[in-house]
């Protein structure tokens, strides 16, 4: 039984007068791949954000590795080894496919401005290692974000190849836990079988442990050690993939209340 | 205590344009969430156009009809001028750059200041233009409250700008088109859905403001006299600090702030020196932006993630 | 033969790009075999040359621009790496002109050494930007240009009216008229006094200024700034650390900024507060926009049309070519058909003509005034109206309807449009021999205003910029 490697105790966050989410209680165990389901507005994103650092909760914990980390910013929680993407997609547009995975790793780096400027054999041996490091993640990723691709600006690539660098891009903060905000959205079947096989990968070979926000069943089903379902904020079920998708509280909120008395 | 009471007069009269003139910055901010650079510039071209019907209709001591209907000619042509100009500004230089990046609507406008800066200076040269107010409305025919002297032209500025701003907080809470713009500017694209035409909103929105700012430049030719092309500038430069004192996107907001930063003003060149009036007024924007950038009665920004 | 997952388009745009078309292709292909470290030196050389074929004003003129050129180059750091709108830029200038006046004139009197006042006062400026940083943690876009815009008002409100605040302090800034006497570098003995010396002197900084950005631009520190400006909250997440990056971007800049301004206040032997006015900082942004936000080639190309078409626009006969070769090309550019550009000029002194004539017979000679004294003399004879006494009332009217023209032809199409350049075309050049080509300070402002706003709307990447796409 391993240690969990993300804790959230209690948490609260409202929004006006509405409360997005409610006393949620939830643990990510090392190496686990969990995933959150839950109606449009059930609070997913919210939360993601709370962890990410983006809002603060009105109460709770979230504790990462032991340690509580509300209260942190952004970078500092990628720096302590949680890594997101993005439901809406953020890559750097402008930038280059190599550089936007190169970007990436100014944390973990530190040549400074002056040593760029006169290209001190530190700051050459530094670059090299980045350039390497962007290389080796987007090689994860098959055929598809590599050669000529690497100093193509991001813009130019497909919606499909987008999702796949912004996830390489995450990868090369060298996280433990990785949050992916609905990785399958807007993927045609092809594509969605890809993405599930990879975030398999991404536990096998790179061994992180894995939170996955995603509203396409089949993906849940073929990634899941774990299903946390919410609702209005509310954690509703818990459990394997099989025991969440017969619950009827979940039947409920997803097909009404009359789906769920004639199951 | 006289003194006091006369400069509360004056800021309230300096409060009235700033106010008129914020309520353009506001009402765009609010609806596109940009801010008008140029918006100042439109107010100095009122405040030209009521000169120019001044002078065509004899000049202050040889109108060729009554002092109210001069004045209220004056105030007409001035809306028209800004109007004309507000509006070009959206379609040409705005509109082309909806969709384009935070930056390059701001430098348009930048642009467009400084273009609409050498206008004037090409039509009107540097020399300034006096409106010659005492001459016009002779200052003998104001009232006297108590202690003090209180001029008809600033009671003319005062009343016109209350009773404006009344009806604009009526049309924008009563009407359909007040309620298409307070949707906008709440959710533009839930307002497009919701069947609200919103290029027509965007340039109605324009209209209003612009409109009241050429307004306020006649005013403050009235008032004070001396019009010239760089006015546009520094009184751009407090009303945008009045708009964004009362809170930014909010229209009793601009008349808050316009009346707050009105007051300071007055204030601070009585009390303390002319020569630091201006800087007052920049500090206290800086302070604000830095403490409570949405004012007084603005909202805090609430962006989706 | 086609494979899934291999963009062949995209891969074959390389050897696409090569295959450039138009007479400008042999210089493009040209240019792209120099390597860029090659492409500098060039620029470098040619530029060194400069002294050499012009008269001392004429390297003058070249300091202004290589002293923009740094400006714009520093400004660029702020708005086209880190996205961050500084409107008050032009206050670190001032800054460090006045810093570097203060310690190296009579005023204090001090007389300091180059050597430490440069290194102190390029610091100091590297701080106050570093300091004005500080507010763009919490606001960003609109509310940061406002802050920094009247900062710099405030700058200027202060260095011209520091006796008089509050405490009465020693005068240490000339109030309004300034400081004068301010020392050059001197350097080992060898002392910056001539243009020529302080020409070299900038070129050989902006040199090193221009190697220095090409290499932080491609570094940790360059991508973080692209990154902050791509998508900050992204780049966050990413490990940056984006309020820090926001604060060097800005010290780097005012560093920048501060050094240009020591080396101003030496060749002019002084500052004033007018030195350091909005105006100026619109004609960096103007730089800046023109050449091409992001681009360091872009930027001193620009920086070198900006600068120099102030002075184009005081000689008159030069003041002509500029107006005619641009109006041209303007048409060009937006007919792009030439039997339609033609037309336009066909039309428009025929234009001319019918107008002279009906003006002539309902007013008569008197009306006529002297043409000016440009180059343009005699192919504008015949048809365009020239007026007398009524030319500046005329002039004014002209400018108006040539502005609503500009806006008519901006809103048609294909012939229509050239029915509307017509008389657009006519009232400009008609403005222009009645008032404009005499006025080179409002003409310069016009433009760059105008500029601003046309590059944003038509081509936003500027001249050598490149095309960005934007999250909407």
């Amino acid at each position: 039984m391993s240690a969990a490697i993300l804790e959230l105790r209690g948490l609260t966050k409202t929004f006006g007068g509405l409360t997005v989410i409610r006393d949620l209680d939830m643990t990510v165990g090392t190496g686990e791949i969990v995933s959150v389901i839950g109606p449009n507005g059930a609070g997913k994103t919210t939360l993601f954000n709370m962890i990410s650092g983006i809002y603060q909760p009105d109460s709770g914990d979230i504790l990462f590795d032991g340690s509580n980390i509300i209260g942190s910013t952004s970078d500092q929680i990628a720096n302590l080894g949680v890594a997101r993407t993005f439901q809406t997609l953020r890559v750097f547009l402008n930038m280059t496919v190599r550089e936007n995975v190169m970007a990436a790793t100014y944390g973990a780096t530190k040549t400074r401005m002056w040593q760029s400027v006169l290209r001190t054999p530190a700051a050459r041996r530094e670059e090299a290692e980045v350039r390497e490091l962007a290389e080796e993640k987007l090689a994860f990723f098959g055929d598809r974000l590599m050669g000529y691709r690497w100093d193509q600006p991001a813009y130019s690539l497909s919606y499909a190849n987008r999702r796949r660098l912004e996830i390489a891009r995450a990868m090369a903060t060298n996280p433990r836990l990785l949050m992916l905000d609905e990785p399958a959205a807007g993927m045609n079947p092809v594509e969605t079988h890809e993405i599930t096989e990879l975030i398999g990968r991404l536990r096998e070979e790179a061994g992180y442990s894995i939170l996955v926000i995603e509203h396409d069943m089949h993906v849940v089903e073929g990634i899941s050690d774990r299903v946390v379902a919410l609702d209005h904020g509310v954690k509703i079920a818990e459990g394997s993939f099989e025991s969440v998708a017969e619950d009827p509280a979940v039947i409920e909120a997803y097909l009404g209340y009359g789906a769920a008395r004639s199951k | 205590m006289e003194f006091f009471l006369q400069q509360t007069v004056n800021g309230l009269t300096l409060g009235s344009v700033y106010a008129l003139i914020a309520l353009g910055y506001t009402m765009v901010y609010g609806v596109l969430k940009f801010l008008n650079f140029a918006h100042g510039e439109v107010y100095m071209f009122g405040a030209f156009a009521g000169y120019g019907v001044l002078t065509v209709l004899g000049g202050p001591s040889a109108l060729v009809v009554p002092v109210w209907l001069a004045i209220t000619l004056m105030f007409v042509a001035a809306m028209t001028v800004a109007t004309g100009i507000g509006v070009g500004l959206e379609r040409f230089a705005y509109r082309p750059l909806r969709r384009a990046s935070r930056l390059a609507p701001l430098i348009s406008a930048i642009g467009a200041s400084f273009f609409l800066q050498a206008a004037a200076l090409l039509l009107f040269t540097a020399n300034s233009r006096s409106y010659d107010a005492p001459t016009l409305i002779p200052i003998e025919s104001g009232v006297t409250v108590g202690p003090i002297d209180i001029w008809a032209v600033r009671i003319l500025v005062i009343i016109t700008a209350v009773i404006l701003m009344i009806l604009l907080t009526l049309w924008v809470n009563r009407s359909r088109a007040g309620k298409a713009v307070r949707a906008v500017s709440f959710d533009t694209e839930a307002a497009a859905m919701m069947g609200v035409d919103v290029d027509r909103v965007i340039v109605i929105t324009f209209i209003i403001g612009s409109a009241l700012a050429g307004v306020g430049g006649v005013m403050v030719g009235l008032v004070f006299g001396r019009i010239f092309h760089l006015m546009g500038f520094i009184a751009g430069l407090k009303a945008f600090t009045a708009a964004v004192v009362g809170g930014i996107g909010s229209i009793p907001g601009a008349m808050l702030g316009g009346l707050l930063i009105g007051f300071a003003e007055a204030y601070t060149t009585s009390y303390i020196s002319s020569t630091f009036q201006n800087l007052i007024v920049f500090g206290l924007l800086i302070v604000f932006l830095l403490v409570r950038p949405h004012g007084f009665l603005g909202r805090p920004d609430l962006a989706k993630v | 033969m086609s494979q899934i997952g291999v963009d062949r388009w995209v891969e074959e745009s390389e050897s696409r790009q090569q295959q450039y078309s138009g007479w400008t292709a042999p210089a493009r292909r040209a240019f792209d075999k120099v390597r860029p470290g090659w492409r500098l030196a060039l620029f470098l050389g040619l530029a060194a040359l400069y002294p050499l074929l012009v008269s001392p004003s004429g390297v003058r003129i070249g300091i202004t621009v290589l002293i923009l050129a740094m400006l714009a180059l520093g400004l660029n750091i702020v708005v086209g790496w880190a996205g961050l709108l500084d409107l008050g830029y032009v206050a670190f200038y001032g800054f460090g002109a006045y810093f570097y006046a203060i310690v190296s004139s009579d005023q204090l009197p001090a007389h300091w050494p180059t050597w430490v006042a440069i290194p102190v006062v390029v610091a100091a400026t590297a701080l106050l930007g570093a300091l004005l940083s500080l507010p763009s943690r919490r606001l960003v876009g609109d509310y940061l240009a406002i802050m920094t815009l009247f900062f710099a008002q405030v700058f200027v409100e202060v260095v011209r009216n520091f006796s008089r605040l509050p405490g009465e302090p020693t005068d240490i800034t000339g109030g309004p008229n300034g400081i004068t006497g301010v020392d050059p570098w001197t350097v080992f003995g060898f002392s910056f006094n001539t243009f020529n010396r302080n020409f070299y002197l900038l070129l050989g900084l902006l040199g090193l200024l221009i190697v220095g950005l090409y290499r932080l631009n491609d570094s940790r520190t360059g991508r973080a700034w692209r990154a902050l400006r791509e998508d900050t909250l992204a780049a966050e997440h990413m490990t940056t650390p984006v309020n820090r990056l926001k604060m060097l971007a800005f010290a780097v800049g005012a560093a920048i900024a501060g050094l240009s301004g020591t080396i101003f206040a030496a060749v002019q032997v002084g500052v004033f507060p007018n030195n350091f006015m909005l105006v100026f900082l619109i004609t960096v942004y103007a730089a800046l926009i023109l050449g091409g936000l992001g681009s360091i080639p872009g930027v001193v190309v620009g920086a070198i049309a900006v600068a120099f078409t102030p002075e184009i626009l005081r000689n008159p006969g030069a003041a002509g070519w500029l107006f005619y070769i641009g109006l041209l090309t303007l048409l060009l550019v937006t007919l792009r058909k030439r039997p339609m550009v033609a037309a336009v000029v066909a039309g428009v002194v025929a234009f001319g003509y019918l107008l002279r004539a009906a003006s002539l017979a309902i007013w008569g000679d008197t009306i006529l005034g002297v043409p000016n004294d440009t180059f343009t003399g005699g192919f504008l004879d015949g048809w365009l109206l020239i007026l007398g006494e009524h030319q500046d009332m005329a002039s004014n009217y002209a400018f108006v309807l040539a502005i609503v023209g500009v806006l008519g032809v901006i809103l048609t199409r294909g012939w229509w449009r050239v029915v509307a350049l017509i008389p657009t075309i006519y009232l400009a050049v008609f403005v222009w021999e009645n008032k404009l080509a005499l006025q080179p300070s409002i003409t310069r402002q016009l433009l760059f205003g105008g500029v601003l706003m046309v590059m944003m709307a038509v081509r936003p990447q500027g001249l050598l910029g490149t095309r960005r796409v934007e999250i909407t």
